[in-house]
């Protein structure tokens, strides 16, 4: 159990909770005393235009984070009255400032799918610098409680009568604004903006039910915070759950636990109540902790995606044990890792990436893990490539989805069973036969996919996808692309009406009868298109993640056969499919 | 009742964006007055002090202040939950003379302690200010008040909701204030009360008089003040007895744990 404590990833995750318990425990105190506690949650939502900004034009995510979570606070305290509701203040210029943001997404920068990564966070690959943040917040907070708490507490004490007591200076107010600003950011690189209230506001809120003067609310605050979040660590490597996330269950819980113990029991019996409450519940999770893996193959791998993972189990066969780090139907731009996932990784003997900017966060997981894992980037052997089309820093020189051409995935085969021979050659022999077994499926594959292609006319095949994955399926098999609903790479941005105006003339000019939303995001606007122009929406398609394991798209074979299936059957109007021998 | 005016307000007009709160305000206050301020709820008794106190600016006319002036607000439910002891309370009245780097001191602390003493609870000053009575609560703050070394104390209903042995308490107080050469303001619907001090100032969305009591408190003053809700009161054979029936103001203040000792 305690060797959990032992993990490089986990210590350093610790480190960062412990330093920003320090400001969070602290400014949690305040937040709860002047009713900021919405403010404190908006102002993480709220960087989104600056990451934006800061992918658009090349510079730090914090640095644009920071930057505009100070502009947000100055510009709420500006609005701001004597009398002012912060609450109903920050709510509107929160939608000011998101709409900015969706417009610079959409419009200006058409960004890349990588920024609302930037909104969440994960202990499990702090760096140095996200530790050097934490602790310049937890410093800046410490100082400037002592100089100007005091004048805080006044004012909240008498906020319409401050001006006569002498505080007639906005600026106290203000750097509180900027401090839960820069706490913020720093807790938006471990836990993400949804949940930094979990360590920031909770805990707070939780000793104020037990404490009547500040010293002693700050004190318990910090204590809270740390204990908390070090049990949240903890319990997410031993349950294999994200830590954010079972930080903010444990800090939730434990408030609960000590409302109802204040509300139902006398105070001495309460606390006791209050602690058994929360020492049962740390029990629970505690035993809800699985054993460890212990696999017998010779050779461990750890493999990114979806498609690269069920590759990499082909040849592998029996000599490997696959740790697939994405889950199917998840989009990889959503990922957050798992203890599992920096474990395995530090255990591996070969990671896979597919590379191209889709799974950029590898590199960062494998060196926070302390393993060294010879690193593969299949992507990179590939003989087929397309441009990019993301602008800016984070653009890709190639469009990232090359597992659409089936001669990209023979290579990619070849390349893995290069990687599985040089970390185990005694399993050489193996993995040869395993790799030409696979390779002659997949060149069934490919000419079954150009035969069925082959039964529809070539004016027939035009294809109208919810944002372009698709572009080597389609240069392989005479596909038209006649357009994608979503104009930029990034799901987060959105198309204008403008836009799917022109869609729909489009689409009626060409005739196009089908249109294909991708399995993994939501249909609605696909379906609403299709809907005003008369064409289907279906038939839905296998784009950046294999289908759940009892789909037709569960392995990468199946995908591809499912893909060609449902544009078969959308361009012939449903009147035929595409089956090929062999594939399931 | 010499020397130069704590308080000197001339054509003083307020509002809040919309008509005038309160306009045509005359009237100066000397070290040692305690004056009276009458007027039904909504009348501008409150506009007034946020005018005098700064927080709000006036539309028109000019507030001239000759030395620091403290406000007692009301009695508010939020500040009862508030993690602070009476030391606390009286502590804040010496942060505005300090420089924003520092923290009050022991100096500070010293002054503050003996506010409390002056106020008649030095014994509280570690109680929770939330669990103190109606009426130790009032002198916590004019502890606060002293602290501040306010010339100028401006009390918004500070009799609302006390019992009267508080009230009492709370009278003298006020008195030794004016006797130390304080000047007071403070607001009331309590007409007997405001007959035993030194002036008495009637607003009802304007001036309507100021003055002596015994002079000012007239029946055609306070109807002006008061409009209907003025009543007269037969007295025993003596002739008509002014009497009020003021608005009813109720301060939800289930905090009074008895009166004062």
């Amino acid at each position: 159990m305690l060797q959990t404590f032992q993990l490089a990833f986990v210590q350093r995750g610790i480190a960062e909770v412990l330093l920003l318990s320090v400001g969070a425990g602290l400014l949690g105190t305040w937040i709860v005393l002047r009713g900021l506690a919405f403010f404190s949650h908006a102002v993480g939502t709220a960087a989104f235009p600056g990451l934006v900004l800061a992918d658009g034009l090349g510079f730090s995510a914090a640095l644009g984070a920071f930057g505009t979570a100070i502009v947000f606070a100055v510009v709420v305290r500006a609005l701001a009255g004597p009398h002012t509701d912060y609450d109903s203040l920050t709510a509107v210029v929160l939608a000011g400032f998101l709409a900015v943001g969706v417009i610079l997404a959409s419009d200006v920068f058409r960004s890349g799918a990588s920024i609302e990564t930037l909104l969440f966070g994960s202990l499990l690959v702090i760096g140095s610098g996200d530790l050097a943040l934490a602790a310049l917040a937890a410093g800046l907070v410490v100082a400037t409680g002592l100089v100007l708490g005091p004048r805080w507490l006044a004012h909240g004490f008498d906020p319409a009568g401050s001006r006569a007591i002498g505080l007639r200076s906005p600026l106290p107010d203000l750097v509180l604004l900027a401090l839960i600003a820069l706490t913020t950011i720093a807790a938006l690189a471990a836990i993400g903006a949804l949940l930094a209230a979990a360590l920031i506001v909770v805990p707070a809120a939780t000793v104020r039910l037990w404490t009547r003067r500040m010293p002693a609310w700050q004190a318990g605050s910090v204590l809270l915070a740390a204990v908390e979040g070090v049990a949240g660590i903890w319990a997410s490597v031993e349950t294999n759950a994200p830590p954010g996330a079972t930080i903010a269950v444990i800090s939730g819980a434990v408030f609960a636990a000590a409302l109802i113990a204040r509300r139902v029991a006398l105070p001495l019996r309460g606390r006791a109540l209050a602690a058994g409450a929360g020492a049962a519940l740390l029990v629970a999770v505690a035993s809800g902790c699985g054993g460890g893996s212990g696999g017998s193959a010779p050779l461990d791998a750890v493999a990114t995606t979806t498609q690269l993972g069920d590759l990499v189990r082909n040849v592998g066969g029996d000599r490997v044990d696959v740790h697939q780090i994405l889950q199917p139907n998840t989009d990889p731009h959503d990922y957050e890792p798992r203890p599992d996932d920096v474990v395995a990784t530090a255990d591996a003997d070969v990671a896979f990436t597919s590379g191209d900017g889709l799974d950029a966060w590898m590199g960062e997981v494998v060196s926070q893990s302390g393993g060294s894992p010879a690193v593969v980037d299949v992507g990179a052997s590939v003989p087929v490539t397309l441009p990019g089309e993301d602008e800016g820093e984070e653009a890709s020189r190639f469009d990232p989805h090359w597992w659409h051409d089936p001669r990209n995935a023979e290579a990619a085969v070849a390349t893995i069973r290069n990687a599985l021979t040089a970390a185990d050659p005694p399993g050489a022999a193996a993995y040869s036969a395993n790799a030409a077994a696979y390779l002659a499926e997949v060149r069934a594959l490919d000419r079954g996919i150009a035969a069925c292609m082959a039964t529809v006319p070539a004016d027939a095949r035009m294809l109208v996808t919810d944002h372009d994955a698709f572009s080597y399926f389609t240069e392989r098999y005479g596909i038209t692309v006649v357009g994608a609903i979503i104009p930029s790479q990034t799901t987060q941005a959105q198309p204008s009406a403008g836009d799917i105006a022109r869609l729909t003339d489009l689409i009626e000019a060409e005739g196009v009868t089908a249109i294909f939303p991708e399995s993994s995001l939501s249909p609605k606007l696909a379906e609403a298109i299709a809907r005003d122009t008369g064409a289907t929406a279906d038939y839905s398609l296998y784009g950046d993640t294999l289908g759940p394991g009892d789909s037709a798209g569960a392995t990468y074979l199946g995908m591809e056969r499912a893909n060609a299936d449902a544009m078969v059957r959308g361009f012939t109007g449903g009147a035929r499919g595409c089956t090929i021998a062999g594939i399931p | 009742m010499s020397g130069a005016p704590l308080l000197e307000c001339r054509g003083l007009a307020a509002d809040y964006g919309g008509p005038p709160a309160l306009e045509g305000v005359d009237f100066a206050v000397a070290p040692g007055e305690r004056i009276g301020v009458l007027g039904p709820n909504g009348g501008g008794k409150s506009t007034l002090f946020r005018v005098i106190s700064g927080e709000l600016r006036p539309a028109a006319g000019t507030v001239r202040l000759s030395g620091r002036c403290a406000v007692l607000p009301q009695s508010d439910r939020s500040r009862l939950d508030y993690p602070v002891s009476a030391l606390d309370v009286a502590l804040m009245g010496a942060i505005g003379r300090l420089p924003w780097w520092r923290r009050p001191g022991r100096a500070e602390r010293r002054a503050a302690r003996q506010a409390l003493d002056v106020v008649g609870l030095g014994d509280s000053a570690g109680r929770t200010f939330g669990e103190l009575s109606g009426g130790q609560r009032q002198r916590v703050l004019i502890a606060r008040a002293l602290v501040q070394d306010a010339s100028l104390v401006l009390l918004d209903e500070p009799f609302a909701g006390l019992d009267s042995p508080s009230a009492e308490r709370l009278m003298g107080l006020l008195d030794d204030l004016a006797g130390s050469g304080h000047g007071l303001l403070i607001s009331t619907h309590d007409v007997e009360q405001v007959a035993a001090w030194d002036r008495v100032l009637c607003v009802n969305r304007s001036q309507i008089a100021f003055g002596p009591p015994a002079s000012t408190l007239t029946v055609p003053v306070l109807e002006a003040t008061y409009g209907n809700e003025i009543v007269t009161l037969p007295d025993d054979g003596t002739g008509a007895r002014r009497g009020l029936l003021p608005a009813v103001h109720h301060h939800d203040d289930d905090h009074d744990h008895g009166h004062d000792h």
